[in-house]
This record gives C-alpha cells, structure tokens and sequence, in this order.
C-alpha cells in the first residue's frame, strides 16, 4: 500500500520546469497522442479496405491521408491542455483564421464534398463515356477535388466535382443496351414492304444488333418526297456507336442493290400552258 | 476434330481447317473457316496444340456478354414439386489452345455459328447475353458437332404453381463444357418463383467425355459463386 501511495504522490507532484504540470499530466498527454496514433492507424487501414474496390487509387490515398491526420489532431487537441496549453486562446485565433480560410478555401470545401458524393451515389465510372455540361468524352479519373475527362477530340479536360456534381450528367453506358435511331426516305413508287423486309434481314445479320429488344422498322411519314422509314435499333452499349456507324450505309446499299430508290428531295412544277394564259 | 494434337497438325472438317506447321521453334498456325482465314505465328519448342468447345460468348467482340440465353421454340410446362431433364442445344464456339506443363495459352477461337445477342431484362439493370434458340428434346439429340452442343437441363420446379419456361440463362462463369466428338454441358435449373429461377452446372466429369480448358480458369479467374439467379422471367 505504502508503494502504492508513494507513486500516486510522485505521479501527482508538480514540476516546476513542467510548467506546474504533474508527471501524471505528462503521461496522459503522451498516453492520448499514443492512443490517437494506434486509433489512426486502425481506421486507416480499414478505410483502404472498405473504399479499394470503390474508389480510385488518388482519391484512397486522400481519404486515407484525411481520416489519419484527422483523428491525430482530434488526440493532438484533446492532449494538449494536459501539459498546459490552452486551446481558448488558439480557437480565438483559430476561429478568425478560420473564417479567413474557410472563405478562401470555399470552392476547395464544395468540390471535396461533391467529390464525396459521386463517390457515394456513383453517377459515372472511370471508363464510362459521359456528356457534363459542354464536356462530352470518356471519364479517365475521378479525384477528391476534379474529374478528367477525354474528350471524344482526345482533349484532356479537368472538371471540378461542384460541377459536375451540381450539372446534369448523361452517362452513355450506365445501361446496358441503347437504342439509336435512322430515318430513310424511300420512293412513293416503291414498295415499303418490301424495303421493311430487306432492312430487316441486313439487322438480322449483324451480331451486335439485338435481337431482344427486337429492331422496329415502320413507315413514320409520308414526306414531301419520300416515304420516310423510321428503324429503331438496340445495341449494347459498348458497341452502339461502332454498330450505328457501320449500318447506315449498308442499309443503303442493301435497298439500292434490290431496285429501291432513296429520292432526292424534289417538287413536281406545271408550267402555266401560253395558249390558255 | 476436339482433341489434344503435336505442335504438327493439319486437320480438315465439315469447312473448317486447322493447321500448324513449321520446323523447330517457329511455326505457322493457320486457320480457315466460313471464308476467314486467321495466321498467327508461334514460337514454342515444344507443347500440344488442344482443340475444344469453350463458354460461348467470346465472339465477334470477348467482353459482349457473360451469360447465354437459350430461347426454347416450345415452351415447357412444369407442375409443382416436379423434377424433369430435357436436353437443348448450345452454340459451339472452339477454341485453339497451346498447353505445355506449365501454361495454357489461347490462340484462337472461331465458331459456325452466326453469333446473336439479347437484352435479358429492362435497360436500366439487365444483361446483354448470347441469344440462342433451340428445340427441346426429350433425350440426347443428334447435332452438327462443330455447329451446336447439347445441354442437359434437370429442371425442378420448387414453386407451388405451375411454371411456364420459354427462356432459360446460364452464367458462362459457371458453366463447365464437356466433350468427346461433340460438345456436351450438364444445367441446373431450380425455379423458385412464377418468373425466378436459378441455374447452376455439374462440374462432374461424365463417362468418355473430357474437360475442355475453361477461358476463365485459363485468365486466371476465380469462380466463387456458382448459380446464377434468373430473375427476369423464365418467358
């Protein structure tokens, strides 16, 4: 007992060159800025596990870098007044400094935020081809303050996440399949039937043309100088662009070879007979 | 055709021809098939040249679709509690492995077959699968070997009610592609609901058959889940 008491009398004595602190004090300083290290440390390493598969390999490393200096000034704070320094001063100044960074650093605060919530509600991938505000291409990385985008030009564009978070986005391959859409005009003289079955089997024969959804061939319109067909096509949507291209012409030349004629526009005029004038 | 062959090969069959030749290290494979002719040049010392069916969905473009969907031209009706196995077919795509000891390396892979795909389910969450329309039999059918497979289905309908089944989708993960002078894969499927079921694949070897490679086990892929759920109807 009497161990005992003489170390809680040593632990609680103040040292002068301590600044009046006891060792105790000491010690739970140092005991919470361990406590804060081996806490960082644990929610770092859990951090990288949860996020590797979800987030790019930049943005983990911020997040990592973010949560372990965060908890360690959370300890840092706690700490400190147990060695005698006190935070109210520093928080006057603080919160001062604060106001003056937190204005500056506004727009910095908004595109980590934004950053965060694409994370979360996952709008777009990297890989994905997108269209954000006037940017249209392939999004190349998705970081804590910016999204990089390729251009389909192969420009290489850096979106800040307020806006892209705050623009509408329109993701090319979120879905799986889309549809693309052609209007052909054929000749009043010539059969639509017939040009809806050519067209038919030249989609039937192209692997990438789904056959669930079915493609849908009908007359749309009978124009001024042609009877317009209209032909809605699924394709996947890794694949439709190369598939829209590639089918345009082929359609042409399908209903060409078969005696269909796609008409330039063009009016029938009567002249005015000079006898009758 | 299917089989394990030398480095030295030339094999002809119902329009399709295969050949590797060359001396010593460097050898010429060539194939020629529905008018296509591949070339590739190898250099190995020595290995064998195997000749199987794989999962198919690797063409026109690998990375299409992960799952084939077999349209049957006749509906089947199951009563409730009831276990029954029908066979259907499968399009046949071959693949062109080197294999020495240690490694297994893809060189080709072509198919008779003109390759369809298909959205199963809506837009916005379904999977584009390889379409495929097949009769239903009753017992093992005759087929163009290097054309079609056969696929045992043991269907079981676990659902109070009867259950109506025009389509059927299989994982290409989970399949397992047997063959002798055809190829041949074994389905599950259990239905667990009106339009739910679920399909899995029995990995056992059957009698005087072979294990073709598995294009996922040659990528290095791991297989962990091994049934695939059918959730967007079975009509």
């Amino acid at each position: 007992m009497n161990i005992i008491a003489t170390i809680g009398d040593i632990l609680s004595q103040k040292i002068e060159y301590l600044g009046g602190r006891s060792i105790a004090d000491v010690i739970i300083f140092f005991v919470i800025i361990f406590i804060s290290f081996i806490v960082a440390k644990i929610v770092r390493v859990n951090v990288r596990r949860s996020f590797k598969e979800k987030v790019p390999k930049t943005t983990l490393i911020a997040m990592e870098k973010i949560f372990y200096y965060g908890i360690l000034f959370i300890g840092l704070v706690i700490a400190l007044p147990y060695i005698g320094i006190k935070l109210s001063g520093l928080l006057v100044a603080g919160g001062i400094l604060g106001i003056v960074i937190g204005f500056a650093s506004q727009t910095v605060v908004s595109n980590f935020i934004s950053g965060l919530f694409l994370l979360i509600e996952k709008p777009i991938k990297i890989g994905d081809g997108i269209s954000v505000g006037d940017v249209s291409g392939v999004v190349k990385d998705i970081r804590i303050l910016s999204t990089t985008i390729r251009t389909w030009d192969g420009i290489y564009v850096r979106v800040p996440n307020e806006k892209v978070f705050n623009s509408s986005i329109q993701n090319f391959v979120a879905h799986a399949a889309r549809r693309f859409e052609y209007k052909i005009g054929i000749a009043y003289k010539d059969d639509a039937d017939k040009a809806i079955k050519i067209i038919e089997n030249l989609l039937e024969e192209h692997p990438l043309i789904l056959k669930e959804p079915a493609p849908q061939i009908f007359v749309e319109e009978l124009g001024e100088s042609s009877v317009n067909l209209a032909i809605r096509i699924w394709a996947p949507s890794a694949h439709w662009f190369s598939v829209k291209t590639e089918m345009l012409w082929k359609i042409k030349v399908a209903l060409e070879k078969e005696g269909i004629e796609i008409p330039f526009p063009q009016r029938v005029i009567w002249m005015a007979d000079k006898k009758a004038s | 055709m299917f089989g394990k062959y030398d480095l030295n090969v030339h094999l002809e069959q119902d329009g399709v021809k295969i050949e590797v030749e060359g001396r010593g290290k460097k050898k010429i494979y060539r194939r020629v098939c529905n008018g296509e002719e591949v070339e590739k040049h190898i250099y190995a010392k020595e290995g064998n040249i195997v000749i199987c069916p794989v999962e198919p969905v690797n063409l026109p473009k690998e990375g299409t679709a992960e799952h084939l969907l077999v349209k049957l031209t006749k509906p089947i009706i199951i009563e409730p509690d009831v276990e029954s196995t029908f066979y259907v077919t499968f399009p046949v795509e071959i693949g062109i492995f080197l294999v020495d000891k240690k490694d297994v390396e893809r060189i080709d892979i072509f198919t008779l077959t003109k390759p369809k795909y298909a959205l199963y389910g809506p837009p916005e969450s379904g999977i584009i699968c390889r379409w495929w329309e097949s009769d239903v039999y009753g017992e093992v059918p005759e087929v163009k070997r290097l054309f079609e497979g056969v696929l045992r289905v043991d269907a079981k309908n676990s659902y109070r009610e009867w259950v109506e089944i025009s389509k059927i989708v299989f994982r290409a993960l989970d399949m397992k592609v047997f063959y002798n002078d055809y190829a041949y894969m074994h389905a599950r499927l259990n239905i667990l609901k009106k339009t739910v079921g679920e399909t899995s694949f029995n990995e056992r070897k059957p009698k005087n058959m072979q294990p073709s490679i598995d294009i996922y086990e040659a990528k290095g892929i791991k297989k962990l889940e091994k049934k695939f759920v059918v959730e967007w109807g079975l009509k």
